[in-house]
């Protein structure tokens, strides 16, 4: 199960209000520092109709994700664990059930079936999925407007960059 | 379930001395590793810190590929580099669970929480706890575990170290644990994080060449391979005695997958490994790392079982074998070194066994490093500076978090010096430990923002005496069988870890709900906006104030 199904794409509204018992943050004030993300693509509005959402107002709940970043995101989530499940632990539960069949030779590599689809094919599509969710997961960021080269600036007294980076020299600091 | 071949193998590791080795003291291969061990002493010299920050997280200023590497030469010690292809010799099919279980774990490690991790933004995994669940028990439970990962794990790697100084040197084993943690302690207190990040590069590589080397060599010299050792390898496997490969053999299905779980989830929960993510720029360079630092992980883990089959072959072809023999055969000495000895016993030149020597040094010295660094701030920023005296300074912290290096080094070296497993079994300890405390704590916290301080504590407690209990059962005074197969120490987490994340939850639902600015911080984990360099999540969602934690 990856998604509750009785949420619809545009109900983030909804549930922003519902939660409105919690008196909502004077947003300006609080989070009004940070600068939204750089929404002014054109590329179907996905990115200006999220800078309306106000991330810290809205529930995180991998079960029943509110706003439509969360969703898409969840999805590749979801999805690849799913893929990441069979292709790791199917190999030994196959092993384990059907043995006979496991153990026959492979051609050309001659190795048993079972110890090559469990010592190379599991581990290695640990790495293949890793890549496909890196690469899926920089092309949400694109959609969604996200740039994390240039990261905001905090409000409220963070040291900038720079200084950290005269940390990460090394200590010449002190 | 097999507890009798796991109990074996226990058993076996202590014949600790290996008899095929040649102990003697060797010019050239000594030569190396001393200038090995010169070079990470001058790099951490150059990359030497004073502050704080730079003492833990490199002023998280790494890019993507070095930190791979870190993650690499963090990640790979003794038990990657010697302990796996022993314990593929050794167990046979049931060896290959620890490929599996420790290669996995990273693909969960980044979809549900490389990124958010960077995103909360603290040093260190006590520090998530103690801030998320806001609560200095938390904290305290948080450094607990993160220390006793430390230890155990490094036990492993000062045995590691100890075996390969044999060959090298020729002294005694206890002589050579003691000497090689000496300079890893000596090195530590010098150089701290920013150091040791540089060296990890630098260790990732001379472990890479070192085991790659001994894979292709050994397997060219004894007509095993050309190219492609990592396949090459298939066509012998059917040569060799039916206790390499026969499936389930060593062990049940159960206590494979069970160990197979604890490596993959203990992966998710290592404070050693999460700290990486705390060292990068921004959440992006965390996914990438990940990959790259999986990429340089598999680059090994491709060619261990390959180098167990050619040095069973070897081991069987002489006057040591047959590997798998009733009496005799290959001892746990000998499997944790079946590295060095696969290419002792192909007759390679010693400089090149020195070679492959210095490469299981460099492995267990960079993983050493890395727990040692987690494990002395558990004890100087979490416990000492956030409970005992929230005034120390930072010259205060700092002389502390070395203090705790000198002790536990001292404490570890005595404990190698008659250890109760393996290296890949102490390792995978370490790993259930991590699977059933911290992993729910992390993935719950970062995933569900109704978790509450209570839930967690109540899991925290519960987890810590599950693996308490498995281990004592196990190694020390067994008590209980049926305990014994349900949470056997090496896979406590299979049940374990589902035991603690539905006490968690049930806890916390029963109890009151975390305040809102503990669920702002959860939800910025997550927020899709980009966030600066030192920012972290109780920044943003607190803007900036400190929470003070409730108990």
């Amino acid at each position: 199960m990856t998604q509750n199904p009785s949420h619809e794409p545009d109900d983030t509204a909804d549930d922003l209000a519902a939660d409105g018992g919690r008196p909502s943050p004077p947003s300006d004030g609080a989070d009004g520092g940070r600068p939204s993300p750089p929404s002014a693509r054109t590329d179907g509005g996905v990115a200006e109709r999220e800078a309306d959402v106000d991330y810290l107002d809205t529930e995180i709940n991998i079960l029943k994700p509110k706003t439509p970043f969360m969703r898409d995101h969840l999805k590749q989530v979801w999805a690849g664990f799913v893929a990441w499940t069979i292709l790791t632990w199917g190999p030994v539960t196959a092993t384990f059930l059907a043995p006979e069949l496991m153990t026959q030779e492979l051609p050309i590599i001659q190795f048993p079936a079972h110890y090559f689809t469990v010592a190379f094919v599991a581990p290695t599509s640990s790495l293949v999925l890793a890549y496909i969710y890196t690469r899926r997961r920089a092309r949400l960021d694109e959609k969604y407007g996200i740039d994390h080269s240039t990261p905001a600036e905090s409000e409220g007294g963070s040291s900038p960059p720079e200084e950290g980076a005269a940390v990460s020299d090394g200590g010449e600091a002190e | 379930m097999n507890v009798d071949a796991v109990n074996a193998a226990l058993l076996q590791s202590n014949e600790l001395l290996p008899e095929a080795l040649d102990i003697s003291f060797k010019p050239i291969p000594a030569v190396l590793v001393i200038a090995m061990l010169a070079l990470f002493l001058v790099v951490g010299y150059l990359f030497k810190v004073a502050d704080t920050e730079g003492m833990w997280v490199a002023g998280r200023s790494i890019g993507n590929v070095e930190n791979g590497m870190a993650i690499g030469a963090n990640w790979m010690s003794a038990a990657s580099f010697l302990g796996l292809a022993g314990l593929v010799a050794l167990s046979g099919f049931y060896g290959l669970a620890f490929i599996i279980g420790w290669t996995a774990g990273y693909f969960v490690l980044l979809i549900f929480l490389a990124a958010q991790m960077r995103r909360f933004g603290k040093y260190t995994a006590p520090d998530f706890v103690g801030d998320r669940f806001n609560s200095d028990t938390a904290r305290a439970l948080g450094a607990l575990t993160t220390i006793l990962i430390g230890f155990v794990y490094s036990v492993g790697q000062a045995r590691g170290m100890g075996l390969v100084g044999l060959y090298v040197f020729g002294t005694d084993y206890a002589t050579m644990v003691l000497i090689m943690m000496a300079i890893t302690v000596a090195y530590l207190t010098l150089s701290g994080m920013m150091g040791a990040t540089k060296n990890m590069a630098v260790q990732y590589v001379i472990l890479i060449v070192a085991f790659l080397a001994a894979v292709y060599v050994v397997g060219l010299t004894g007509g095993y391979s050309t190219v492609l050792p990592q396949i090459e390898y298939g066509a012998l496997i059917n040569d060799l005695n039916s206790e390499f490969s026969e499936p389930f053999a060593n062990s049940s299905f159960f206590l494979w997958i069970a160990t197979a779980f604890s490596l993959v989830f203990g992966t998710c929960g290592l404070p050693h490994v999460l700290v990486r993510f705390y060292t990068v720029e921004n959440e992006k360079v965390a996914r990438q790392s990940t990959v790259w630092g999986l990429f340089f992980i598999m680059i090994l883990y491709w060619g261990a079982p390959a180098l167990a089959a050619f040095g069973v072959d070897l081991y069987d072809a002489s006057q040591y074998g047959p590997t798998y023999a009733a009496e005799g055969g290959m001892s746990g000495g000998e499997g944790d070194l079946i590295v060095v000895l696969a290419a002792q016993l192909s007759s390679l030149p010693t400089w090149f066994v020195g070679l492959v020597a210095a490469g299981g040094i460099a492995a267990a010295i960079a993983t050493t490093a890395g727990l040692f660094i987690t494990a002395s701030s558990a004890v100087s920023h979490d416990i000492y500076t956030n409970i005992i005296n929230p005034d120390a300074t930072q010259r205060e912290q700092v002389l502390v978090g070395r203090a705790t290096i000198v002790v536990l080094g001292a404490i570890v070296s005595v404990t190698a010096l008659d250890p109760p497993a393996l290296v890949g079994e102490l390792v995978a300890l370490a790993f259930s430990l991590a699977a059933i405390v911290l992993f729910p704590m992390f993935f719950l916290g970062l995933w569900w923002e109704n978790t509450n301080r209570q839930g967690a504590l109540a899991g925290m407690i519960v987890g810590l005496t599950i693996w308490v209990a498995a281990v004592v059962n196990d190694l020390i005074v067994p008590f209980s069988d049926l305990y014994g197969q349900v949470f056997p120490a090496i896979g406590a987490a299979l049940v374990g870890t589902p035991l603690v994340f539905a006490i968690t939850i049930a806890v916390s639902k029963a109890t009151e709900e975390p305040p809102e600015e503990t669920k702002r911080m959860v939800r910025q984990c997550h927020s899709p906006e980009p966030m600066s360099r030192q920012e972290s999540a109780e920044d943003v969602a607190t803007d900036g104030g400190e929470t003070p934690a409730d108990d």
